[in-house]
């Protein structure tokens, strides 16, 4: 058992370094402030632009703030799950290392999370700023006096391990296919996008459609990201009214948990059936 | 009428700039100096040096992948730099332990898309690619993704790919790695064919395995640390060594014995000793035949018991030790400029 | 008896750009049909992304015509998806695999293997574009109001002409950079997206801004799209229509004749750094 541990810690924060150094070593600090400035920004404002057209800049409504929030905290999601998946490819195509990891005695799953640490930390840099540019520029609403820290700050934690799960079952699947032009982990983020009441409220799409959000994690937690950091307007929409802050927090628990075991039980059957067609050091870029 | 060289060089040199850990350390490697070649037409011409010596520096300059950073390197008569498309009509190259194309594809696949990039119509490309995958033992496995070849498979596919464009000057860089003993072999004679079937034709290996470069090359350079310090046919560059005779001494030896004594004795060019599990040789080069009697005799005075003694013919091993100082592999050791 | 005759003849020229370009576009044509995920990753899933926009501008009360905004806009990601990462950035990998190398040794020109590999990434590019448009135009009840199909399509081909001189150009910068221009090139996704309207009409800018957002050509492509596919295009057009035509046919003279420019220096650049074959940065 300490012995897994220690081999799981060593995979674990190995990747954590490399992850680090692939990262920020591409570049001048300069750019890479600037890189890690801009990209989400200008995400952020494609959605500012969109609702400041149609409202004629009435940003301080409650369905901005939702959206806002909901939007710049979405960015765990892509970056999170990049994070993880990313890795097979960089390794495999790139660096053609994934099959020196494979053969080292480190732990995949381990290693993997421990590659998107990198992206968290970016991310969290990312979210801070569209944070701050909306509150200094855009009026969002938003008093740091009644946040609820430990109710976010638990929230947080529990998500970003939910969303690394994630990651695993994408890398998992990365294992299997080819490069192709886009980022895996940004695609599906894209997809959850439309499912995870991330910039609208879940009422808003057909009804069929609805259960899927209903099933996701992402939706609980970006809900109570939005009651921890602006709990009354979190509460102008209905999606949730009927759940607690601790039912919530259950839910959003219990779904990790449930996605945590689906991501064991898919990244194993996964590994195995990339070393059974012989797809661990293969390039497949065309 | 003055035949225009294959290859010629003059004052070729390479400088790169490596950055260190910190952005702020900046230092110059010394990858090519003073590099002065001239190759003939029909030649098969060998760079033999160690890891780092400077032969991929040299083939990727003279292929037009890298710019020289003084002198002037020809291809045909055509400047590297000034007129590189013209230069492209006429070259190929191929590098060992690369793969080349996609494993998606299939070998014949991917070496009909090369065909392409060469202006070659499809179906002389595919009667060519036909031909060379039989020649290289390759056919049965014309329809196989290239990701399912073994490393030694897909180094015969990127050299088929090599020859299917009849280039004017061919660059193998260290073409037999990552080939078994019988593949290397079929590979060589490979080369020996396609070289005599036209006159034309040049070929510059790299190579560091010294057996190969005897047996192939028509002349052959020696590089080390960028600098070539002897260039011509390997029975020439033998000769300047057999004027000595060279002895291989295997000696059992309860302490180390002292080098000094041995290159003090008169007529005694060289000694170099190499030790091994259970004893140690020792090749001496000799200007006088007679000195082994010293040799011998030093030997018995420092207790040491002789195993064996015997008189060698000079190889191209020996060329280089004479000219660097140290066998290939002990070079390889060393910190060399990057290749 | 010589074991292979000579080659009886090298095709050069027109001819020899014609077969570089099929030649590199060849792997990918024929990769999509042996490895298929692209259906989901590059289909599927981008279809839900842009429908999460379509029901942002529904929760927001939006006029229709917006919807109709977002999916065509949305098809037009695929072409810039195509562009940048299918081209641009695809010089990078090739670098890391060693077939740059070859490429730039071989007399066939840099500028039809890019465009090989544009053309290669189209069928599944069309695709795409198609399923967007298509699917989302049925899903959403978009409603078009298509005055003039032929300017609508001399408006689309002369856009992808100029995107795809841009295209060329970026490349260039691939040659010479190794993980940056990659980086850059992901950077860059995001701004663009902003400012070129993908989901909005850009005269909501001040101006200068959306001038600015003009040189790239999908902006005013998409822009003269809009004014020409729907009601109340017109009335939010940045300009008009037959000056976006125009500055789109500048924008792609401009672009192909410097995309041939900066390839040609850029790569002297390259070769002069050493910067062409692998780095594994």
């Amino acid at each position: 058992m300490i012995k897994n541990l220690q081999t799981y810690s060593r995979s674990f924060f190995t990747a954590a370094w490399l992850g680090w150094k692939i990262e920020s070593n591409w570049t001048d600090p300069f750019l890479f402030a600037v890189y890690s400035i801009i990209k989400p920004l200008a995400g952020a404002f494609i959605l500012v632009v969109m609702y400041g057209v149609i409202t004629n800049g009435n940003f301080g409504t409650p369905i901005f703030a939702y959206l806002y929030i909901g939007n710049a905290f979405y960015r765990y999601v892509g970056d999170v799950m990049t994070g993880v998946a990313w890795a097979v490819i960089d390794d495999r195509e790139h660096y053609r290392t994934l099959k020196y990891m494979y053969v080292a005695p480190i732990h995949i799953p381990f290693y993997l999370l421990g590659r998107g640490i990198a992206r968290i930390l970016t991310s969290s840099f990312a979210v801070l700023i569209i944070m701050l540019v909306g509150v200094n520029f855009l009026h969002l609403t938003f008093d740091i006096a009644k946040v609820d820290w430990p109710l976010f700050l638990v929230t947080l934690v529990i998500g970003i391990l939910m969303l690394a799960m994630l990651g695993l079952i994408l890398a998992g699947i990365t294992l299997l296919i080819a490069q192709h032009d886009f980022n895996v982990g940004d695609v599906v983020a894209g997809a959850l996008f439309l499912f995870s009441g991330a910039v609208f409220p879940l009422e808003v799409l057909p009804a069929w459609l609805r259960p899927i959000g209903f099933i996701i994690p992402v939706s609980y937690w970006l809900e109570l990201i939005r009651r921890s950091l602006v709990g009354n307007i979190a509460q102008a929409f209905p999606t949730f009214t009927g759940l607690s802050n601790l039912e919530l927090l259950g839910i959003l628990a219990g779904l990790a948990v449930v996605f945590g075991v689906i991501s064991v039980y898919v990244f194993r059957a996964c590994d195995h059936a990339a070393r059974e067609r012989g797809l661990i050091d293969l390039t497949t870029n065309y | 009428m003055v035949d225009t060289p294959a290859i010629e060089t003059a004052g070729l040199g390479r400088i790169y700039k490596i950055r260190g850990a910190k952005k702020e350390e900046q230092k110059e490697l010394v990858a090519l100096q003073d590099v002065n070649i001239h190759i003939r037409t029909g030649e098969l011409f060998g760079l033999l040096g160690p890891n780092g010596a400077g032969k991929t520096t040299l083939i990727k300059v003279l292929t037009t992948l890298l710019a020289p950073t003084s002198g002037w390197a020809k291809v045909a008569g055509i400047d590297v730099l000034k007129n590189p498309e013209a230069v492209r009509q006429l070259i190929n190259m191929v590098s060992g332990g690369e793969s080349s194309g996609y494993g998606l594809l299939t070998v014949r696949e991917n070496l009909w898309m090369f065909a392409q990039f060469y202006g070659i119509p499809s179906k002389e490309a595919n009667q060519r690619i036909k031909t060379l995958l039989e020649i290289v033992g390759l056919a049965d496995r014309a329809n196989t993704r290239s990701s399912s070849l073994s490393t030694g498979l897909r180094q015969k596919m990127n050299i088929v790919r090599g020859f299917l464009t009849d280039p004017t000057v061919l660059f193998l860089d260290e073409p037999t790695l990552g080939l078994d003993v019988g593949a290397a072999r079929d590979v060589r004679q490979f080369i020996r064919r396609w070289m005599s079937d036209d006159p034309r034709r040049t070929l510059l290996l790299t190579t560091h395995y010294l057996a190969e470069a005897e047996e192939l090359c028509d002349r052959v350079a020696i590089i080390n640390k960028g600098k070539v310090l002897a260039c011509d046919t390997p029975a020439v560059l033998k000769q300047k060594v057999q004027k000595e005779s060279i002895f291989e001494i295997k000696v059992e030896s309860p302490r180390l014995l002292v080098s000094q004594a041995f290159s003090a004795i008169e007529c005694v060019t060289s000694v170099h000793f190499y030790p091994e599990d259970s004893h140690t040789v020792m090749k001496l080069t000799l200007r006088e035949e007679s000195a082994i009697a010293q040799v011998i005799a030093l030997l018995t005075e420092q207790s040491a018991r002789i195993l064996s003694l015997q008189k060698r013919e000079p190889s191209l091993e020996d060329v280089f030790v004479q000219l660097v100082g140290a066998r290939i592999e002990e070079v390889e050791n060393d910190d060399a400029p990057a290749d | 008896m010589t074991m292979l005759p000579p080659i009886n003849k090298r095709h050069t020229g027109w001819r020899l750009f014609l077969m570089t370009v099929w030649g590199r576009a060849y792997p990918r044509v024929v990769g999509i049909q042996r490895e298929r995920s692209w259906i989901v990753f590059d289909i599927l899933l981008p279809m839900l992304a842009v429908s999460a926009y379509v029901f942002v501008y529904r929760a927001i009360k939006a006029p229709e015509d917006y919807v109709g905004f977002v999916i065509v806009g949305g098809a037009m990601t695929a072409f810039w998806m195509n562009v940048m990462w299918s081209m641009a950035s695809q010089l990078y990998w090739e670098k890391e695999q060693g077939n740059l190398a070859l490429y730039i040794i071989a007399p066939g020109p840099m500028m039809a293997c890019l465009l090989g590999m544009a053309v290669g990434g189209l069928f599944a590019t069309t695709f795409r574009a198609a399923a967007i448009l298509v699917l989302g135009s049925l899903l959403f009840n978009v409603s078009y109001a298509v005055v003039n199909l032929p300017m609508l399509l001399l408006i689309f081909f002369v856009a992808m002409t100029a995107l795809y001189g841009m295209g060329m150009m970026t490349s260039s910068l691939f040659l010479l950079l190794s993980r940056e221009a990659w980086h850059i090139a992901n950077l860059a996704q995001e701004p663009i997206y902003l400012l070129s309207g993908f989901y909005f009409p850009i005269k909501n800018f001040p101006f200068w801004i959306a001038a600015a957002g003009s040189f790239i050509p999908l902006t005013l492509g998409l822009d003269a799209m809009r004014q020409l596919a729907f009601a109340s295009g017109p009335i939010l057009g940045f300009i008009s229509v037959p000056l976006e035509l125009g500055i789109l046919t500048g924008l792609a003279v401009v672009f192909l004749l410097a995309s041939r420019a900066l390839l040609n220096y850029m790569e002297k650049l390259a070769v002069r750094e050493g910067r062409l074959t692998e780095s594994r940065a």
